[in-house]
């Protein structure tokens, strides 16, 4: 024998190469079934836990009254005119602050200020100025993603290899045409891949100020089934923001592919 | 005198730090005629990179100067075009793109530095990758882009420092002999810096010995070893004489620290 002493667990489990996304499918059909029939089987009341047939329901009956799209539509617009404000400024700024020590130190200490202030901190003193409006919202995304999305961008700035620097300088290079053909591309990868995390914070921060107090978005839908003792469009809030989310990180990879195509090997 | 490119005069440096100054470069004299090849040894840390940085006007003197074409170098001049051992090649840019870059500086219309640059990446065999990234080639590859780029920039005098060190012995032995070929093709001049022997007496018209702590030059050596030069000028008897005359030179110096730097045991 040549496997002498050892287990044939690891020879076994060398011939069982199946596709690992099949693998991921049944383990989510697996994951389902249980679900389901531990509900009906009265092992847990639908209050506490209702099963998936029970949420796909309550999401047939608010998509045939058009709730479903209605309630997307209004956390994601929130999310991104937030995020965009938010990025449209931070970026610039942070590249101005990253080329410029003066200006770094002038601004240095609002920002350390700012920076460890979560996003949620910011909803009371935002409802007290803006009260329950969609400004509100955006009011809040903006604050909870500016400060870290400035400070991001300047340490991406700051993390371009000087000898790239005096390469282009040694080039020939003024000073704006080092920034706009060094220092921006140069610092892009490291500011989207920032941009990639405030994006999720910004939909954390949403969701909150949604369950807080709103109208209308996914974290209201959870709340109005909270009230109503409805567990199921409880769960189903939950799951479409997961759906979302998802969703919106696989549609910014592929613009990620396409504004820094150069970082695929 | 007209044909002088590069005047050193009593070039000293010193760094300052907290602890204690460093003397990295003391009395340095050189100077480089149009169409030279100088090819500076020595072993690490014994100033080289300094030197060259100071040409390129990275570094200011602490006393002493740097002419180029008679006028002291005060800021980075693109006349001293550098090639840099870590490549420095925009990652972000297509071959060609980095190719171009300095033209682009210059304000060189689109279709014109194309062309030009296109030139340049066929005098260093890069056809056909004119589009890939820098992230998709080879270490070698890099650096006949990071060349591309400096002649297509057309400097006065290129420096390169280090540039084959990074490499494996094969693709460096390769690069040295195309850059025989360019150095003869494009009639430049040329400051090269290495800690190896036989690159400096591959290369050179001439050689400059340098030695540490200070750092000073401490040898010039005509290369009279005969052209066209390929790998095999290292089976000459000449070429045995050189090599033995520049290591009675560092040989010292490389006992001396030997101890200390374990990297320069195998390079010198």
């Amino acid at each position: 024998m040549p496997n002498l002493g050892k287990s044939n667990l690891p020879g076994l489990l060398k011939d069982f190469k199946p596709d690992l996304r099949i693998v991921s499918v049944i383990s989510l059909i697996l994951f389902i079934t249980v679900w389901e029939s531990v509900v009906r089987a009265g092992l847990v009341a639908p209050l506490f836990l209702p099963s998936p047939s029970m949420i796909v329901n309550d999401f047939m009956r608010l998509y045939e009254r058009g709730e479903i799209w209605y309630h997307i539509a209004a956390s994601g617009r929130r999310v991104l005119v937030g995020f965009a404000l938010a990025g449209s400024i931070a970026v610039p700024l942070g590249i101005l602050l990253g080329a410029s020590k003066f200006l770094k130190a002038v601004a240095d200490p609002m920002l350390s200020i700012l920076r460890p202030l979560p996003s949620m901190s910011w909803i009371p003193l935002s409802l007290l100025w803006l009260g329950i409006t969609e400004t509100q919202k955006y009011s809040i995304v903006f604050m909870g993603s500016f400060a870290p999305t400035v400070l991001y961008t300047i340490e991406a700035t700051r993390s371009i290899d000087p000898v790239i620097i005096r390469a282009a300088l040694n080039l020939g290079a003024s000073r704006t045409k080092l920034m706009r053909e060094v220092i921006l591309p140069g610092s892009l990868p490291m500011i989207v891949s920032g941009l990639k995390v405030m994006l999720g914070i910004a939909w954390t921060t949403v969701i909150s100020a949604e369950l807080v107090a709103a109208d209308r978005g996914l974290g209201y839908l959870i709340m109005d089934g909270r009230e109503f003792f409805r567990t199921e469009q409880v769960l189903l809030g939950m799951a479409l923001i997961s759906i979302t989310v998802m969703t919106i990180d696989i549609a910014f990879r592929s613009v990620e592919k396409k504004i820094i195509p150069w970082t695929e090997g | 005198m007209a044909n002088t490119i590069i005047e050193i005069n009593d070039l000293t440096k010193i760094f300052e730090t907290k602890k204690e100054n460093v003397t990295a470069l003391q009395n340095v004299n050189l100077t480089i005629k149009k169409g030279e090849f100088v090819v500076l040894v020595g072993a690490s840390g014994c100033g080289k990179t300094t030197l060259i940085n100071t040409i390129a006007g990275f570094e200011k003197p602490t006393s002493g100067e740097v002419l180029l074409h008679g006028e002291p170098v005060t800021r980075i001049d693109p006349r001293c075009g550098m090639v840099f051992q870590q490549y420095a090649l925009f990652d972000w840019k297509t071959v060609i793109n980095n190719v171009d870059f300095g033209l682009k500086m210059k304000g060189m219309k689109l279709k014109e530095r194309r062309e030009l640059a296109q030139q340049f990446i066929n005098m260093v065999g890069l056809q056909g990758f004119e589009n890939a990234y820098p992230s998709q080639l080879s270490g070698g590859m890099k650096q006949r882009v990071s060349l591309a780029r400096t002649l297509a920039n057309n400097p006065e005098i290129m420096l390169l420092d280090e540039p084959f060190a990074a490499l494996d012995a094969m693709t460096r032995q390769v690069l040295q002999e195309e850059l025989i070929r360019i150095y003869r093709e494009s009639q430049k001049t040329i400051l090269f810096i290495t800690h190896s022997i036989d690159e400096a007496l591959l290369l050179s018209t001439r050689v400059a010995v340098m030695t540490s702590r200070p750092g000073k030059i401490k040898q010039f050596l005509e290369n009279d070893l005969p052209w066209p030069r390929d790998a095999n000028v290292q089976l000459l008897p000449r070429y045995q004489e050189l090599k033995s005359e520049v290591w009675s030179t560092v040989q010292e110096e490389v006992m001396k620290t030997a101890g200390l730097l374990r990297d320069d045991k195998d390079k010198c």
